[in-house]
């Protein structure tokens, strides 16, 4: 019975943990779009337009292979898994159609990289914005 | 602290008098790689190269792509691709420098790939399609190569995606003995949610000197209606016609034509395709193929089935260009496969697949009508990196 309600326990904790961790897409905050849709965000980090609403340059970066903020916006935002997503690359990286966003490391890289550069965007665990970055989307 | 200060400086100085490209002296290093091993039932169905004995070559494929970002609008890329069906030779598949004119306008000049199929431009990165290869009744062109340029221009019409993607060229397929000139095409394609729509038209002018593979081998067609020229005249045919025919079915000088339409739909657990090809035509030395394709797949999370059907069949004039065609070069040919596969993602970048194919020929080129039928087991590693 003990261990029942132990487990019972886990569960919500790790419920709870899972609807916390929430994602948030940044910009720099000199950047001067507000906010954008879903649907711009993708297309951006598919490689399909390479600007912001504002008409701005934009350049898609990704955390690494693996993070966990990188396999929610796979799924929540690009609607794709990590081998659909390879598989789709695959078709335009060797034909000169596009390359993916870099790989640009854990949550407090992007974050640094996207303060520096306006033309930056990326995503990061909600928990890490601060103010150097601004938020445009959040799931 | 002093460090931290000359850093900002630095780095707020370089941001606003350089316009430095975000990503500059980067060198990208992009490969595949596929490890195909295959074994037909017995020989009495012919495709090329493989046969009852096994092979690994035939579907070993390495390709090694650098690309490297000039400045903001350019790259320059080349990618050497060796093939085992072509004893590992290494060709330059591609090599090419691209500008960027504008957000919606890529221009290319330099070897590309011509765009006459669904999945030209990825027809040997085998990890980005299901089948251990394309099938060959549809995927049938002997070259895949041109030197020219290209434009892109990228544009959406109401929930579409669409690309437009426009090319000029020449290409001498090496020791082919032909000079393919003119050579230009138009491919759109477009996208909506799960579907897409793709359709391309490409046109060329042969020259041949006679020699190589294929100028030789038309030479030798032509020589041979001047040789039976008794037996032609005697099933029906005239002197003027036999004349008239020789210059038909000689290639140097000829225009040809292909065109090829294609439907996509994907929804991530469901994808269907269906590719139909129309081409090379125009010319009796080469009858017009009419080839298609329909292919269902589902994906189980990391494991995806797969099933195809594909024919072709090669249209032949009439009169004298039609006997010609069935007697004298052996242009009857009709074929067709069910093929039968699975797909595992063993991780992001590789995959394992299975295929079995049954072939049906009707017609084969040499032997008309026969009525075989025979198997072909594949299996094949695919990976990118």
């Amino acid at each position: 019975m003990k261990s029942v309600k132990s487990l019972l326990f886990c569960i919500s904790l790790f419920a709870s943990a899972i609807t916390m961790a929430e994602t948030a897409v940044i910009v720099s905050a000199s950047n001067a779009n507000s906010t954008i849709d879903k649907a711009t965000i993708a297309k951006i980090f598919l490689g399909k337009s390479k600007s912001f609403p504002d008409g701005s340059a934009a350049t898609p970066i990704d955390q690494n292979e693996g993070s966990a903020a990188r396999d929610s916006f796979n799924s929540a935002v690009l609607g794709k898994s990590a081998s659909q997503l390879k598989s789709y690359w695959s078709r335009l990286i060797f034909t000169g159609k596009g390359t993916p966003p870099k790989q640009s490391g854990n949550d407090a890289d992007v974050k640094a990289m996207v303060a520096g550069n306006a033309k930056l965007i990326g995503y990061i665990d909600a928990s890490a914005v601060d103010e150097s970055v601004k938020v445009v989307h959040k799931f | 602290m002093r460090l931290k200060l000359a850093a900002a400086i630095l780095s707020s100085t370089f941001l606003t008098t350089t316009p430095v490209s975000t990503f500059a002296n980067d060198l990208n290093i992009n490969g595949f790689l596929s490890v195909g091993a295959s074994m037909m039932d017995d020989n009495k169905v012919q495709i090329d190269g493989y046969d009852d004995q096994g092979g690994f070559k035939q579907d070993t494929i390495l390709g090694l792509q650098v690309s490297k970002q000039v400045n903001d609008s350019t790259t320059v890329t080349g990618q050497l691709v060796s093939r085992g069906a072509d004893d590992y030779n290494t060709e330059s598949a591609w090599a090419y420098a691209s500008y960027s004119a504008s957000d919606d306008l890529d221009l290319r000049m330099g070897r590309l790939r011509v765009p006459f199929y669904y999945y030209s431009d990825f027809l040997e990165v085998g990890y980005a399609y299901d089948w251990v290869r394309p099938p060959a009744e549809v995927y049938a062109v002997p070259f895949s190569s041109v030197d020219g340029v290209d434009a892109t221009y990228r544009f959406s019409l109401g929930n579409w995606d669409n690309s437009a993607q426009l090319y000029y060229g020449r290409f001498s397929p090496s020791s082919s003995g032909v000079d393919l000139k003119n050579f230009a095409g138009l491919a759109l394609s477009g996208q909506s949610g799960d579907l897409s729509l793709r359709a391309s038209y490409h046109r060329l002018e042969i020259e041949s000197d006679g020699t190589g593979t294929f100028g030789a081998t038309n030479a030798a067609a032509v020589a041979g209606i001047e040789a039976t020229r008794a037996i032609i005249t005697a099933s029906g045919f005239t002197d003027a016609q036999v004349d008239n025919a020789k210059e038909d079915f000689t290639l140097s000088g000829q225009e040809i034509g292909f065109y090829g339409i294609a439907a996509g739909y994907d929804n991530g657990e469901y994808s269907a395709i269906a590719e139909y090809t129309q081409g090379f035509g125009d010319v009796p030395f080469l009858p017009t193929a009419n080839s298609m394709l329909v292919k269902f797949a589902k994906r189980f999370d990391t494991l995806t089935t797969h099933i195809t059907y594909t024919s072709t069949e090669n249209e032949l004039d009439s009169g004298i260009n039609e006997f010609i065609q069935e007697n004298i070069i052996q242009a009857k040919d009709k074929q067709s496969s069910i093929i039968v596969g699975a797909r595992y993602d063993y991780d992001d970048s590789s995959a394992l697949k299975f295929e079995v194919q049954q072939l049906t020929e009707d017609m084969r080129p040499g032997a008309g009508e026969i009525d075989e039928t025979g198997m072909l087991y594949s299996v094949a590693i695919d990976v990118v990196f």
